[in-house]
């Protein structure tokens, strides 16, 4: 294997992917701590004054001609959602240094960028910079708003939101306007201090290293020895599943100027079985994976109901998603063809060769992790949040010996939770 | 075979023109288990109109035919579709359809030759029905409506509207439901039967192969075709100047989107390579990220992020397009025409041309961190018969006099319009 974890102090790890594949060299920093209302405003914000800037970078144009003059380095940050956590990330990217086009040492500066952008802001006050803190507070206002903007990517988001309700999963990754008014600079610097001592923290690297010289380039950071030792507060994601409550299916209407319709279904899957989420992989991509899905096959093809339809699975948190755009005097029509579909794998209505192909399209998907660097970061961070390290042979190979059988057996368990239809 | 290097960065490409016309570039990677194949035919939603070499007929297309036609190529005669077939190996297949070409591909780790048979199976035979058209057009049509949900396409269409009168790009890619309505057989068979030929179509590979195996693998799949005399394209003539300055729309958006451009009216010219890098780095030096403009702007909350900056060009147009979102897309506007102005008159100043600069290269060598993107480039660039290693080769011979002369020349007061999505009423 080409990872190797190594602690740099309890609740703050280094993880190093070699490969040689890339021209790049990619750090990554991930900040991970439990989804909650009171946070994930406040969280989001935080991202976004940070890279603002820093006590050495003290703007934004200074780390962006600091950048530029390293070939152009990227810097970005993030929020995510992954599991019952909010994952604040950051990244930066460089030229590896065999293809400058004159010898340079980028690796240290990089990470002294990095590390000064996430563990040492700029404070006024007692707070963050008031400047930064109202510019970031507006575009982030805006940044929310313009969820409708995207009526795909809306749907989608209003259908976990409407399914997961009151619960983690459910809140939006970059929070809410009126819970932006309550934040000032001063708690907001509160929050952030809890969290860069409480939240669970990973450093991946990814690129071609000849020695350990990063590890030490990274334990003999000032940034990082000033880090406090910590229980990492964070949810791990189960890889076994629970069964359960199976309620009736709620559906939820909304009406805005579209042309085109937006379903989108959430199911519960509702299964104790071992491997569960290998199984529900292989039946995600019977159902919707690809252009020889039950769903891309009957709602797209054979009735020309949709331009899109197709599922996601949602591992962590064991959920399936539909999504279709449709015309929208079609909805009753494209919603039995679904429900057809979903009786059909129960039945087994489905060839040995479905299950083939499905199995060649997930270990197609896995075995290509590594032609990314963030795909490949982002992999071992999904096992690093988890209670079970499945190594990428491993996982193939679970997804190998899931039978007919199994996939009958779960779809028997699927029950739709929520039906949201974006409509004129 | 002909070899090309490029290097700076330890890449290389071989090239071939086989007897029938057709090209084939491979580029070779090592430690790498992924491949990519794309295969383009030079037709796209711009060739409407056209005389077949074999015949002599001139044929005049309904808007959207290259797109259709792609849709099409899939459907087999005995009822498979060659999509299906391709993830049925487990390859992750597409294809899609620009302005100046339409492109068949696949990438994968395993099945690779599987794969190939199937594409080169499909791409070369078409087979078209009076059902199986009126079928796609219900598909299509609802990818038209997709698209007119998009504020940013709406966005790009009226920016082309004002920078054109009259010129094919101006062509919504897929069509409308009106004008697919007309395609028939037929017309795919002329389309198909003209722009299909080898001699007007590239394949490029990418991932670890022997150039000279690969190479015998695609002849041994290739069918013979009755070499075709050129392809006669007619466009109607290149107008100079715009066609109007500002065009608005309203629609459900949260904040106002804007696409500033400015018309290129020479485009293509013997340096394209060095003025399409000169005119990159003038981007990122009016309205990059480290831009005065965009601090200035980034403050006043005028810009929420760096926007979108683009130089898009082929033999019928060439344009540049600035576009993001803002609550006032007129400040925007004014403030790039006033830092344009102020670099014409007193020039680039050297410490921050030499850094973007810098920074330009890196943003060339990230392209070949990926077999698709590397692919997708090659394809592309060859369309418009550029040597994608010339923008790493070229660099050092962008100089500030020359990129002062770009801004001059390129950045024309009266080639410059403005799009505008602006927020419904709520």
């Amino acid at each position: 294997m080409n990872y190797i974890k190594k602690d740099i102090k309890k609740g703050v790890s280094l993880h190093k992917i070699n490969t040689n594949k890339f021209k790049t060299n990619l750090y990554a920093v991930f900040i991970a701590t439990p989804l909650k209302r009171e946070d994930v405003t406040k969280n989001a914000l935080i991202t976004s004054i940070l890279r603002r800037g820093s006590k050495n970078f003290p703007s934004q144009d200074l780390i962006s001609k600091k950048l530029e003059e390293m070939y152009g380095a990227s810097f970005d940050c993030g929020i995510e959602k992954t599991g019952d956590n909010q994952i604040i990330k950051f990244y930066l990217e460089t030229i590896n240094e065999e293809f400058l086009p004159e010898q340079e040492e980028l690796t240290k500066k990089s990470l002294d960028i990095l590390f000064d952008i996430i563990l040492n802001p700029l404070i006024e006050n007692n707070g963050f910079k008031k400047e930064y803190f109202d510019s970031e507070k507006r575009n982030l206002k805006q940044i929310i708003e313009s969820k409708i903007d995207n009526k795909r990517a809306y749907s989608f988001e209003r259908c976990i939101e409407e399914m997961f309700k009151n619960e983690p999963y459910g809140l939006y990754k970059y929070g809410y306007v009126e819970d932006l008014e309550k934040i000032t600079p001063q708690n907001l610097y509160e929050q952030y201090k809890k969290l860069i001592s409480n939240a669970k923290i990973d450093i991946f690297v990814s690129g071609e290293q000849k020695d350990d010289s990063i590890l030490n380039i990274i334990k003999e950071n000032e940034k990082i020895i000033k880090l406090n030792e910590r229980e990492a507060e964070y949810i791990e994601n189960k890889e076994n599943t629970n069964k359960t409550e199976v309620k009736e299916t709620q559906v939820v209407e909304e009406h805005m100027q579209v042309a085109q319709g937006n379903l989108v279904l959430g199911l519960n899957i509702n299964t104790e079985i071992e491997n569960a989420k290998f199984v529900a992989s292989l039946y995600n991509a019977i159902l919707g994976g690809g252009a020889n899905s039950k769903l891309f096959q009957n709602v797209r093809e054979k009735q020309s109901l949709a331009y899109t339809a197709g599922s996601t699975y949602r591992r962590q948190k064991n959920v399936i998603f539909i999504r279709c755009g449709i015309e929208i005097k079609n909805y009753e029509k494209a919603l039995n063809t679904i429900k057809d579909q979903l009786k059909d794998i129960e039945n087994g209505e489905f060839s040995q060769e479905d299950i083939n192909n499905s199995k060649e399209l997930i270990s197609e998907s896995i075995r290509s992790i590594n032609a990314e660097q963030d795909t490949e970061i982002t992999y071992y961070y999904g096992q690093e949040l988890s209670d079970n390290f499945t190594t990428i042979e491993e996982y193939i190979e679970k997804i190998n010996s899931v039978t007919k059988e199994q996939i009958q057996e779960i779809a028997k368990t699927i029950s739709i939770n929520t039906i949201y239809f974006l409509r004129d | 075979m002909e070899r090309i290097e490029c290097k700076k960065i330890k890449e290389e490409a071989y090239i071939e023109k086989l007897e029938n016309g057709m090209k084939v570039i491979i580029i070779p990677k090592h430690n790498l288990d992924k491949k990519y194949i794309i295969w383009g035919t030079h037709f796209g939603s711009i060739d409407n109109r056209f005389i077949m070499p074999k015949t002599n007929e001139e044929v005049f297309i309904p808007d959207g035919v290259a797109h259709f036609l792609e849709h099409k190529m899939f459907e087999q005669p005995d009822g498979t579709n060659s999509l299906d077939t391709l993830m049925a190996l487990g390859l992750d297949a597409n294809a899609y359809t620009t302005n100046n070409h339409t492109a068949y591909l696949f990438e994968c780790t395993n099945n690779f030759y599987k794969g190939l048979d199937e594409l080169m199976d499909y791409v070369q035979h078409p087979y078209f029905t009076d059902e199986n058209v009126e079928k796609e057009k219900g598909i299509i049509g609802q990818e038209i409506k997709m698209y007119d949900d998009e504020p940013g396409w709406r966005l790009y269409m009226n920016a082309l509207d004002c920078m054109y009168k009259d010129n094919p790009i101006k062509i919504d890619i897929a069509g409308s439901v009106e004008s697919i309505s007309k395609i028939t057989p037929d017309v795919l068979y002329k389309c198909y039967n003209t722009f299909y030929n080898p001699s007007n179509m590239i394949m490029v590979v990418c991932g670890e192969f022997n150039p000279s195996e690969i190479l015998n693998e695609i002849k041994s799949r290739l069918v013979q075709k009755e070499e075709q005399g050129e392809i006669k394209r007619i466009y109607p003539e290149k107008e100079k100047g715009i066609n109007k300055n500002y065009k608005e729309d309203t629609m459900e958006v949260s904040f106002p989107i804007f696409a500033i451009g400015y018309k290129d009216d020479e485009g293509i010219n013997r340096d394209i390579v060095k003025k399409h890098i000169a005119i990159e780095i003038l981007l990122n030096m009016i309205i990059g990220k480290s831009s005065e403009a965009y601090k200035e702007l980034y403050e006043a909350g005028e810009l929420l992020s760096v926007p979108d900056l683009d130089y898009e060009f082929a033999e019928q147009y060439a344009h540049i397009l600035i576009s993001g979102q803002s609550k006032n897309p007129n400040k925007i506007k004014q403030k790039i025409e006033e830092i344009v102005e102020k670099y014409k008159q007193k020039g680039l100043e050297e410490e921050h041309f030499n850094r973007i600069k810098k920074k330009t290269y890196g943003d060339y060598v990230v392209e070949y961190n990926s077999v698709g993107n590397i692919a997708r480039m090659f394809l592309s660039d060859s369309m418009k018969n550029i040597n994608s290693f010339d923008y790493i080769e070229n660099f050092n011979e962008v100089t500030k006099e020359y990129v002062e002369e770009i801004l001059k020349n390129v950045f024309k007061k009266d080639n410059l319009v403005m799009s505008v999505i602006n927020c419904k009423d709520k």
